[in-house]
């Protein structure tokens, strides 16, 4: 089955400016539409809300927190880096927002930030040796969410004695989501992904055996048969998820919830 | 002065009274019969969980009269900023009090959450900092920094994030680098969360010195908590604020509080009479001042209505206050007049102890004599 994603917002919203003479009590937007799109989602029966990674906007867990609290169904995909917490942590915070959500949050690994994104993050490893530190991480990540004790000790980061408590609420490890290209970023995925992130121009035969193969696609244009079509002949050459960019408005999402999906989708009779 | 007063938030899973213990209200342990958050339904599992428990206790928290709620973190809890975050659109003037350990999280990373946290609520997020008890939990959560070597990095944590900030900012350290590090446009500007330091050891005690608003401490006996505030205020250029964690158990009369006590001490077998032991300089003390107490739960009361024997009935600090509302009125009006400047209350369950609490006990507060 073809599941079908939109990208969350990061930055709020600028604002229409009103005439003088109208009365404007709108409070001050500090927050992206993030919350709206999410329900938007929800309530359209779309899959899933990626949000991204931006250094010019808020968080993407917080935000991804927020959107899991508000919705039941869609999957909701944060996106970081492995140099923001031990792996321990990020486990220990996800395993909480999977407790929180009926397992719906998803990683997404974002392992080759631009040098000086990185840099202003803290972090000042580059080249290759970022795919060993996010193989360590997701590998104390999983290690400590599945057994107990479980040590580890690698370059990057370590844990002994490690192990999360059980838990009688559903709490599966976060669906995790790498892209790249390079034989690093491809042999990491093979080790670790769910699915593997490519973009249109990518060959889908990158991706390694066993990983879902997710594309990246543009939909600037509000064309819902050129979109759907697109979609269908994608999906034909064995590409299972699909995130569509930019990052939407509630609008958008409504546009893919009502104009695309029934498309994509039979839709079922008798509803209501 | 006003006098800040917070409730605390079960993060490991509350119980539905001291004296039961059993964790029925969300929390980790198996399923057990009256369980919620999650409970049954039609004999399945009802969809939901731990954190719309928690929603309920930071309502009634807001409600009864607190300022906000503090949310520990520890092994076997649920983590404070996937709870604060998850739970920052469903209350309106509740502050979140995040405990968090410097060494888990990059200083950016920290930054980046807490500014969009901060937007998410209009400013509501306080800093509990905690920099380890040692030994092996530090362990479980991966960290080999030494014990006194912590509070090195918390304080530089402190400075790389608060440098972030107010960015751009530089900075090569002993535990971080940064290079032009500074928060995006949209979430500049905003106020910097108020921190609550923990720590008893003397390297606590000099960086809470630098670093903290609010010099935080489990309740102790009262002459040796006005000794530890002394020596704070003499390692500090600028004194900090104090802080207490107090648990509270208030009831009408005094005989039900202990009937409470009594109650929960019997269901005790002789080891969890007898805890573990902790690296934590805060758990080493609290001990010290219980060691020789007898066999009876009366003989830690080690001052009137001050009762060393919390931590066997539920996860968590030694000392709490035991009495009728006015007793514990009263030991709270004698630790504000002793220079507490904020609390951080708490009682089994969290939910209607909160507005037990805030009825009946918070309207008896004189404040300070002087």
């Amino acid at each position: 089955m073809t599941r079908l994603h939109v990208v969350a917002p990061t930055r709020a919203p600028g604002r229409a400016v009103l005439p003088d003479f109208v009365t404007d009590v709108r409070p001050r937007a500090v927050e992206p539409e993030h919350r709206a799109v999410g329900r938007a989602a929800e309530l359209g029966g779309l899959d899933g809300v990626l949000v991204p990674f931006d250094p010019g906007g808020h968080d993407p867990l917080v935000l991804a927190a927020a959107v899991l609290r508000d919705t039941r169904h869609v999957q909701v995909a944060a996106e970081f880096h492995p140099a923001i917490a031990t792996p321990v942590y990020a486990a220990k915070l996800s395993a909480s927002l999977q407790r929180y959500t009926g397992g719906r949050l998803a990683w997404r690994l974002a392992v080759d930030l631009a040098p000086d994104v990185a840099r202003a993050h803290g972090d000042f490893l580059d080249g290759p040796a970022r795919y060993a530190r996010a193989d360590e991480f997701l590998t104390i990540a999983k290690g400590v969410w599945g057994e107990r004790p479980y040590t580890f000790e690698g370059e990057h980061f370590q844990v002994l004695d490690g192990g999360f408590p059980g838990s009688r609420v559903p709490r599966p490890f976060p669906r995790v989501y790498l892209s790249g290209t390079s034989p690093e970023a491809l042999a990491l995925s093979a080790k670790h992904a769910d699915a593997h992130l490519i973009g249109p121009d990518d060959d889908p035969g990158l991706v390694p055996d066993g990983v879902d193969a997710a594309l990246r696609l543009r939909a600037d244009v509000q064309d819902e048969t050129a979109l759907a079509e697109e979609i269908r002949r994608r999906a034909e050459a064995g590409i299972a998820e699909f995130f569509v960019e930019p990052a939407a408005t509630p609008g958008t999402a409504y546009w893919l919830a009502q104009r695309v999906l029934p498309l994509l989708r039979k839709e079922t009779e008798g509803v209501g | 002065m006003s006098v800040d007063i917070y409730w605390r938030i079960a993060m490991e899973g509350d119980a539905p009274a001291l004296r039961l213990g059993d964790i029925t209200r969300g929390g980790f342990g198996p399923y057990l019969p009256g369980a919620l958050g999650p409970g049954l339904r039609g004999g399945a599992p009802d969809g939901y969980g731990p954190v719309d428990y928690m929603g309920e206790v930071a309502r009634a928290t807001e409600r009864s009269g607190f300022v906000g709620g503090l949310m520990p973190s520890f092994p076997e809890t649920d983590d404070p900023w996937a709870a604060a975050a998850a739970l920052a659109g469903e209350t309106t003037a509740y502050r979140f009090m995040i405990a968090f350990q410097p060494g888990f999280l990059h200083p950016v990373q920290a930054a980046r959450m807490s500014a969009s946290l901060q937007a998410a609520t209009g400013g509501r997020v306080v800093y509990n900092i905690i920099s380890g008890g040692g030994g092996p939990q530090q362990l479980w959560w991966g960290d080999k920094v030494a014990h006194d070597d912590r509070y090195a990095r918390t304080s530089e944590f402190l400075d790389v994030l608060k440098g972030v900030w107010d960015g751009p900012f530089d900075h090569e350290g002993r535990f971080y680098r940064v290079e032009s590090a500074a928060l995006p446009p949209e979430l500049r500007g905003q106020p910097f969360p108020e921190i609550f330091f923990s720590g008893s050891s003397p390297a606590a005690i000099a960086a809470a010195g630098r670093h903290a608003d609010y010099y935080l401490s489990w309740l102790e006996p009262f002459d040796a908590l006005a000794a530890k505030f002394a020596l704070v205020r003499e390692h500090s250029d600028t004194p900090p604020k104090f802080a207490v964690r107090v648990d509270v158990l208030a009831r009408e009369t005094e005989e039900e509080a202990w009937e409470e006590v009594r109650a929960g001490w019997a269901r005790l077998g002789d080891a969890q009479r007898t805890p573990d032991a902790s690296e934590s300089v805060g758990w080493q003390r609290g001990r010290a001042f219980t060691a020789g107490a007898g066999d009876d739960f009366r003989d830690l009361e080690v001052q009137p209505n001050v009762w060393g024997g919390f931590n066997r009935l539920r996860p968590g600090p030694l000392f709490g206050l035991v009495g009728d509302y006015h007793q514990v009125a009263a030991r709270l009006d004698e630790l504000i007049d002793l220079g507490v400047d904020a609390f951080i209350l708490a009682g089994v369950p969290h939910l209607e102890e909160a507005q037990r609490v805030g009825r009946h006990v918070l309207p008896l507060l004189k404040g300070k004599i002087a």
